[in-house]
């Protein structure tokens, strides 16, 4: 739906510096690359403004879209945008048509603040993986106590009958084995030992994930949403 | 909308949904696309099931488990972009961001949390503070049927759990997050509030003694069957393993937007616990959601619970509101 009693009028729309006139800026021109995805469309010869706009204005239509347009400027907001919303990463963003010496240009610049998520996503995970060493430092080697608790519970285990049903032997599945003091179960003992209960490599592997999915996002995104308004202008 | 009778219910009148497998489209396409997505499930099951039981002890550990779990959800994002059930389930980067996130939410946070307050220490504790032993008879049993009673055990229980969730307000307000996902993929059965995932965690498999095999073999057997529930792709899925095991078809209808389907089909991988209490329907649904398929964003999921609560709080005890119902709209009606 579109909430037209929300609509933006251009002297208070999010973004006043209108597309690429914001070099004024270029400290925040340094980092806002990370959210911000900026672009551009020559237009058709003859195409106008209010003809540019006419055939984007679908883009706009989605539920949670409030948009206004003033001449040669479009601006938007999103909000909760639907799964398959073709804008479903942008959250505010400001289109403007520029007559140029060569011809007419759309550009455009979205706000993103999934792909500022998934940016800091990284940080987020390493934390986890910090936290989870740590509370493991916290919590210390364990205390004689615990040991002979552990060591109990590792005799009941190594006491247990463990045979296979005779239907299992019949079918031919392999037999129990006792615990065995392999390198692997000594190693594990070790890390006990040094209070390391919880392994923090999940949350590094996260963290390597979501740096590859920012990467995949910022360049597959931003190239999505040029040949869509690319097609879009040209039909 | 009329909706579909189904017993004592009409299914459908707020949203609609298709009853009745008859209904339901079958793959198209050519005989090798028929033969793979009606054979796939089966196959992958019983050869999850041979695998499991025959193999040497060296290899039949959890890290295999683990290995083999993730190569299959990448093997079936996979069959996603090749059969999909509905184009408007498509998977997109930021789909796959957020449900990402909230498996890495269960691989980290969560699962210390588990270690800690999770249903096995808890139950550790009340073991040894009550000087019980464990169920150690069970170890005795074939093979099969400890890994049968694993997975009864705990999806009979979190039947119970999840369909309290739809029908006791407190609990509601934690699972309602997970019934805001408006399409199913691979990963989505990981999207929910914090709280909730740990609810629907608890079991009581923590008093029995099994074989490591058998517990192994349930995993295979759990994952074989429940990674269908969330999945975006069309399957002829054999008559008897519709009537045994949750489907997607079945658990899209419980995400439909119509209240009346989601109170339906509340078991994990057992569809049959369902048709024991009369809560199972079958069919499907595409129009999947809340508040008429609204998204909610990351941030709201997780503080949703919270200011929900808050406010009925309010409504119920402030001053101002005095006069409205303790429940929102969202609110279940008592269990049919």
């Amino acid at each position: 739906m579109i909430d037209r009693t929300q609509m933006l009028d251009t002297t208070s729309h999010p973004l006043p510096d209108h597309g690429h006139s914001d070099q004024s800026k270029p400290n925040m021109r340094m980092i806002d690359w990370i959210w911000t995805v900026r672009g551009s469309v020559p237009l058709a010869p003859g195409q106008s403004a209010a003809e540019a706009f006419d055939r984007l204005e679908p883009f706009f239509l989605a539920p949670g879209t409030s948009f206004d347009r003033a001449g040669d400027t479009l601006t938007f907001t999103k909000k909760d945008q639907l799964a398959q919303d073709r804008m479903s990463i942008y959250d505010e963003g400001i289109l403007q048509v520029e007559q140029n010496e060569g011809g007419a240009l759309l550009r455009y610049r979205m706000v993103s603040k999934a792909l500022l998520f998934c940016f800091l996503a990284p940080l987020l995970f390493v934390a986890f993986g910090q936290l989870i060493v740590g509370i493991g430092l916290l919590e210390g080697p364990p205390t004689a106590a615990e040991k002979k608790l552990q060591e109990e519970k590792k005799k009941e285990e190594e006491k247990k009958v463990r045979t296979l049903h005779p239907i299992d032997q019949f079918l031919g599945a392999p037999a129990p084995e006792k615990p065995k003091k392999d390198e692997k179960s000594k190693e594990k003992d070790k890390e006990k030992e040094q209070g390391n209960k919880q392994s923090p490599t999940s949350a590094y592997v996260f963290a390597v994930l979501f740096a590859i999915l920012y990467g995949v996002g910022r360049v597959l995104e931003d190239r999505l949403i040029n040949i869509r308004f690319r097609r879009s202008l040209s039909d | 909308m009329n909706g579909v009778r189904v017993g004592n219910r009409v299914i459908g009148a707020q949203a609609p949904v298709t009853i009745g497998w008859e209904n339901v489209p079958r793959v198209q396409g050519g005989p090798i696309k028929q033969f793979v997505f009606t054979y796939f499930q089966p196959a992958v099951l019983f050869a999850m099931i041979a695998f499991w039981y025959y193999a040497p002890n060296s290899i039949a550990k959890a890290s295999t488990a683990i290995g083999i779990g993730i190569a299959f959800k990448v093997l079936l994002l996979a069959l996603e972009w090749v059969n999909p059930r509905f184009e408007s389930w498509q998977l997109t980067w930021k789909e796959c961001v957020t449900d990402l996130f909230y498996v890495g939410l269960g691989y980290t946070i969560l699962n210390m949390v588990d270690n800690y307050i999770g249903a096995d220490v808890i139950l550790e504790g009340l073991m040894a503070s009550f000087d019980w032993a464990k169920f150690s008879w069970f170890t005795g049993l074939p093979l099969l049927v400890q890994a049968f009673a694993i997975l009864f055990i705990f999806d009979f229980g979190q039947y119970w759990m999840h369909r309290g969730m739809h029908n006791w307000y407190p609990l509601w307000l934690t699972h309602s997050v997970h019934h805001y996902i408006t399409q199913l993929n691979i990963n989505k059965g990981a999207v929910g509030n914090p709280v909730e995932l740990f609810l629907i965690g608890l079991g009581i498999g923590g008093l029995f003694d099994f074989l490591p095999r058998a517990a192994l073999l349930a995993g295979a057997i759990g994952m074989s069957v429940g990674v269908y529930q969330h999945i975006n792709v069309r399957f002829n899925t054999p008559a008897w393993w519709r009537y045994l095991f949750n489907t997607t078809e079945h658990h899209s209808l419980h995400h439909s937007q119509d209240f009346e389907a989601t109170r339906s089909n509340y078991a994990s991988t057992f569809i049959f616990i369902d048709r024991m209490f009369g809560t199972c329907v079958d069919g499907e649904a595409e129009l999947l959601g809340m508040e008429g398929g609204r998204r909610m964003s990351i941030r709201e999921q997780m503080s949703y619970p919270f200011t929900e609560g808050w406010k009925t709080m309010k409504a119920r005890f402030g001053k101002a509101d005095a006069d409205s119902g303790l429940f929102g709209e969202t609110q279940p009606v008592r269990a049919e």
